[in-house]
């Protein structure tokens, strides 16, 4: 009886949170069954909610009838460059404000803080200019370097609460080994990080993956367009909308990601929790 | 170690941007550009994609910065005139004379002589942007009998044909340069102007009132969206058959061949209804230009390609991209047997007369009408979306048209001195 | 490891407190200097630039001084963007933080493949704000709209409405976009925090006969509390500052009804070609976080 009712319970519980977990994930269901519609059926009065027939030539002319490829291309070495330098940075930057001592260090953190807050509407002619002058116009590193000035400060952020919780004792106790302090940070602290590094490269990463506006503005050509701007120039247009393809696109832009995803998801919540205790 | 590649001279790099680029002008682009990359060895042109919206922030961030493309195409020809009184722009009188300023129709120029016996720029072709497009198997089954030609027609027909699931118009109602572009087509239609030939603003008149009441009283013909609305989606809206009638330009045609073929029989245009028989129709004709800015490098490589994309065979190509849409400019070629003999050109001759007389006797804010000189400031009024915003004010929020007028009329002016 | 490799420290005549910070200093060097290239060089130039009366494509102008800030502080255009700003702030972050204090504690409970559930949950907010952005327009469509249908089909609406063009449609639709996309952060961090609670504080509630509600109130919302600080800091600088969503989204409309201080800048720099009163508007935009995060700390202090 107990049994019976306790199981009675948990069905309905989970029922209760499958079906809100189905309605946040519905816009994404319907995605792929309109990028697997045929045309016909997109423009459909009432739309039916499977496809009648399925196709792929959706994904098939994105691949082969346009610069998609490039695009992706694009946005994958945007999103490793810019995870990869600024991780490098921030980690250096967290530790040295975690760990050591020196005037103008508490002014630094909160700097850090400030930056956070600048719009990037702000920033974007001046850092034009600043491209143009130093010959990196239209470039995927005038994007990378634009990048960092919103993910630094956001990793910086993160990477240093991190490491605020890791013990000093730990480190402490690597030195009266006589390690020395780079050697401690290498062999000690680095690995306790590493769960935060891991998440905050990949807030990084998504940053730079999704970013928009400064796409817009700072570069105009397709080889080094990424997709979020090459996709709504490509298919938004005056004189179509392309919806299976954008829907097409859509899905493809997004399985990259559920795979990174899949595979540190753990890293995710574990990284950013332990940071995010400490404040 | 001799590295192969790099002895060879780096080639002469040539950027070319244009708001058009549908998958067949891309290929028609591409064909021009080989076959000027093979008439001129260590030339590389790339194409560059910009759009009607988005242009305006990427040219000044190119200007500024100094980083500007060789070659720019199918902006209208009030941004020419921005840009050339802003000194942005080179004179484009050499180009005209190597294609043949002969070859071009009559007038067709006329629009980018800002500064007297100075060409800005050269038309690319023509566009009637503001046609009106109607089903007439709608009109056959509702019992309309003729094509709407003034507002109280149009009214009636669109209610007629109104309903099952089909609206009668895809006006836009959004804050873009769509709406700003109907809005000033609806004033001429009303009889009135934006400016006078003298370039005052004469907004705050009878005749913009007429036209927001109009723009406004056709709201209940619009699906609910056309609050968003711009190009692209009046052009699906009229294409997929949710609406009756439709106002967009000559690409229309291929759309209907293409995507929904059961109506490409039930389709026709003509120039968009006036207030009353006695104001003759006013067609929005943006004048699709090709001009060189100024520190573009190379300048006699960009001017031959320029010059390039006038050579027939390329520039039917193009036009056969969207016929009908981007209409010829060059006498020689508009009766070229090879332009004409395009399927959709074949399939519409009527249609494609129609836009071809509205397109040559068209007008834009840049140029009212031909008693008014070019108007150097028109491209920052349309940028600035203070007409389309005056269009929400009135037809989404209620305000009464003649406050909307007089604040938008008193922001122009704000515009001007800026 | 190698430790018993380490060489010797050089003799630099040195103390090793200097030595340190001197260590220290090196590490936060290359943030320093990426931040005074690409973010202190432009911030200054917004602020200058704001002084001046500039044609943005030419970037050429003349000295303005303050009168920049005069006409927007006298414009209503201003202060309606900052009235819709606040709007948006406020509502999408609320239904963020509730919606996802909410699916985290649903989250954490013992859920038939709870890890799929999690991942598919956290999803939204990995999505590019165009795809999102795409995908709601699509759902939000007028005539093939599966949101107008579904209604329509459910007898709630007999007409479609239109989600995007109307007012208080337009806001409204932003927000629930905005929290739909960015209320997986919350869970997120909730999650982690929730992880770390020990289960020994419940089990003792239990035994005094708390219920659910009370469990809620008196353990986990304080044990929430530092984490929430942090997260509605960063989560209001965020959506305060959005520009891609509302941009792609509504694009400010209708007329100004959604506009926020992010998208009046950049129409006043790229559609207006006012490039002075753009960094007007955008130094008024950091004063205004400024001030707010001077009082959000002093409270959270506290």
């Amino acid at each position: 009886m107990a049994g019976q009712r306790s199981f009675a319970r948990k069905l309905m519980f989970n029922a209760f949170a499958w079906t809100i977990v189905l309605v946040i994930v519905f816009p994404l269901i319907w995605m792929i069954l309109t990028s697997l519609k045929p045309q016909s059926e997109l423009f459909m009065i009432p739309p039916g909610f499977f496809p009648e027939q399925v196709t792929f030539e959706h994904y098939w002319r994105l691949l082969t009838e346009t610069p998609f490829l490039t695009y992706l291309r694009n946005s994958t070495v945007l999103a490793t460059a810019t995870t990869l330098i600024v991780i490098i940075i921030a980690t250096l930057g967290a530790h040295s404000l975690t760990r050591f001592a020196y005037p103008g260090r508490e002014f630094l953190a909160r700097a850090v803080l400030f930056t956070y807050l600048l719009p990037s509407v702000v920033l974007i002619l001046p850092l034009y200019f600043l491209m143009i002058n130093v010959g990196l116009g239209n470039t995927l590193a005038s994007l990378v370097i634009a990048y960092t000035t919103f993910a630094l400060p956001y990793a910086l952020w993160l990477l240093r609460s991190f490491m605020a919780g890791i013990p000093d004792d730990l480190e402490a106790a690597a030195m009266v080994d006589g390690a020395s302090r780079m050697r401690a940070f290498v062999d000690v602290i680095l690995p306790q990080a590493l769960p935060g590094i891991i998440s905050t490269a990949l807030f990084t990463a998504i940053l730079a993956w999704n970013e928009y506006l400064y796409a817009l503005v700072l570069v105009n050509s397709d080889d080094v367009r990424p997709l979020t701007t090459g996709v709504m120039s490509m298919l938004v247009t005056s004189f179509n909308i392309e919806w299976s393809l954008l829907m097409a696109a859509s899905v493809m832009m997004s399985v990259p990601l559920i795979f990174v995803f899949v595979f540190l998801q753990r890293y995710l919540t574990r990284g950013f929790g332990a940071g995010a205790v400490k404040g | 170690m001799a590295v192969p590649g790099l002895s060879a001279a780096a080639p002469t790099k040539l950027r070319w941007w244009s708001t058009q680029s549908s998958p067949e002008q891309l290929a028609a682009y591409r064909y021009q550009i080989e076959t000027f990359e093979a008439a001129h060895p260590g030339v590389e042109v790339v194409f560059e994609r910009t759009s009607d919206e988005g242009y305006a922030a990427q040219l000044a961030a190119a200007f500024a910065g100094g980083n500007v493309p060789n070659l720019v195409t199918h902006l209208p020809s009030f941004a020419v005139a921005d840009y050339w009184n802003a000194g942005l722009i080179l004179p484009f009188d050499d180009v005209i004379s190597s294609i043949g300023a002969e070859r071009f129709n009559e007038g067709a120029n006329r629009v980018y002589e800002i500064d007297e016996g100075v060409h800005a720029a050269a038309a690319l072709g023509n566009t009637a942007a503001n046609m009106l497009w109607i089903r007439t198997d709608l009109m056959e089954k509702h019992g309309v009998d003729a094509i709407p030609t003034t507002w109280d027609e149009l009214r009636d027909a669109c209610s007629r044909m109104q309903g099952r699931g089909i609206y009668g118009a895809p006006l836009p109602y959004a804050r873009n340069s769509m709406t700003t572009l109907v809005i000033i087509g609806f004033i001429h239609q009303a009889g009135g102007s934006v400016f006078s030939p003298d370039l005052e603003v004469t907004l705050d008149s009878d005749e913009a009132e007429n036209a927001l009441e109009f723009y406004a009283s056709m709201r209940e013909f619009c699906p609910a969206g056309a609050t968003g609305y711009s190009w692209g989606e009046a052009l699906s809206a009229f294409v997929s058959g949710a609406t009756a009638t439709g106002l967009y330009a000559g690409r229309v045609l291929i759309n209907v061949t293409r995507q929904n073929p059961r109506i490409a029989d039930h389709i026709t245009c003509a120039t968009y209804p006036t207030i009353s028989a006695d104001v003759t129709p006013w067609t929005f004709n943006d004048f699709p230009s090709v001009f060189i800015p100024a520190d573009a490098a190379d300048l006699d490589l960009t001017r031959a390609f320029a010059a390039w994309l006038f050579e027939p065979e390329g520039y039917i190509r193009q036009l056969h991209a969207t016929p009908g849409h981007v209409l010829p400019v060059v006498s020689d070629v508009a009766s070229d047997e090879r332009y004409l003999s395009n399927e959709v050109i074949a399939r519409y001759p009527t249609e494609i007369e129609r836009l071809s007389a509205a397109a040559a006797a068209g007008q834009n804010l840049g140029w009212e009408t031909t008693a008014h000189p070019s108007n150097p400031r028109a491209g920052a009024v349309v940028n600035s979306g203070v007409l389309a915003e005056m269009v929400q004010r009135v037809a989404l929020n209620g305000e009464k048209p003649r406050d909307a007028l007089k604040t938008t009329a008193s922001r122009i002016e704000r515009i001007l001195k800026a | 490891m190698e430790s018993s490799t380490r060489p010797a420290p050089k003799d630099t005549g040195l103390s090793p407190g200097t030595r340190s910070s001197m260590l220290g200093l090196m590490l936060i060097a290359p943030t320093v200097l990426v931040f005074c290239a690409v973010i202190v060089y432009p911030l200054i130039s917004a602020i200058y630039l704001s002084l001046f009366s500039i044609y943005t494509p030419t970037m050429e102008g003349d000295w303005a001084g303050l009168s920049n800030y005069k006409v927007l502080i006298q414009s209503g255009e201003f202060w309606r963007s900052f009235g819709n700003n606040l709007v948006w702030t406020v509502g999408t972050l609320t239904l963020q933080i509730v919606f996802g204090i909410l699916v985290a504690l649903v989250l954490h409970q013992n859920l038939w493949f709870r890890s799929l559930a999690r991942s598919l949950v956290l999803f939204p907010y990995f999505l590019s704000t165009v795809v999102a952005v795409l995908v709601w327009r699509w759902l939000f469509n007028d005539l093939y709209g599966v949101l107008n249908h579904f209604l329509m089909w459910t007898r709630i609406i007999d007409m479609p409405i239109d989600w995007l063009g109307t007012m208080p449609n337009a806001m409204i639709s932003m927000i629930l976009v905005g929290a739909w996309k960015y209320f997986p952060f919350v869970v997120i961090a909730v999650l982690a925090r929730l992880q770390t609670i020990p289960d020994e504080l419940y089990e003792a509630a239990t035994i005094d006969g708390a219920g659910p509600v009370a469990r809620f109130r008196d353990i986990t919302l304080p044990q929430l509390r530092e984490v929430l600080v942090v997260i509605i800091l960063l989560r209001t600088i965020w959506d305060f500052k959005e520009f891609d969503l509302i941009y792609l989204l509504t694009g400010g409309g209708p007329v100004i009804s959604t506009q926020t201080l992010p998208l009046m800048v950049y129409k006043e720099a790229f559609a207006l070609n006012q490039m002075g009163s753009a960094s007007a508007v955008a130094v008024m935009m950091m004063l205004f976080m400024l001030v707010f995060m001077f009082f959000y700390l002093r409270k959270a202090e506290d």
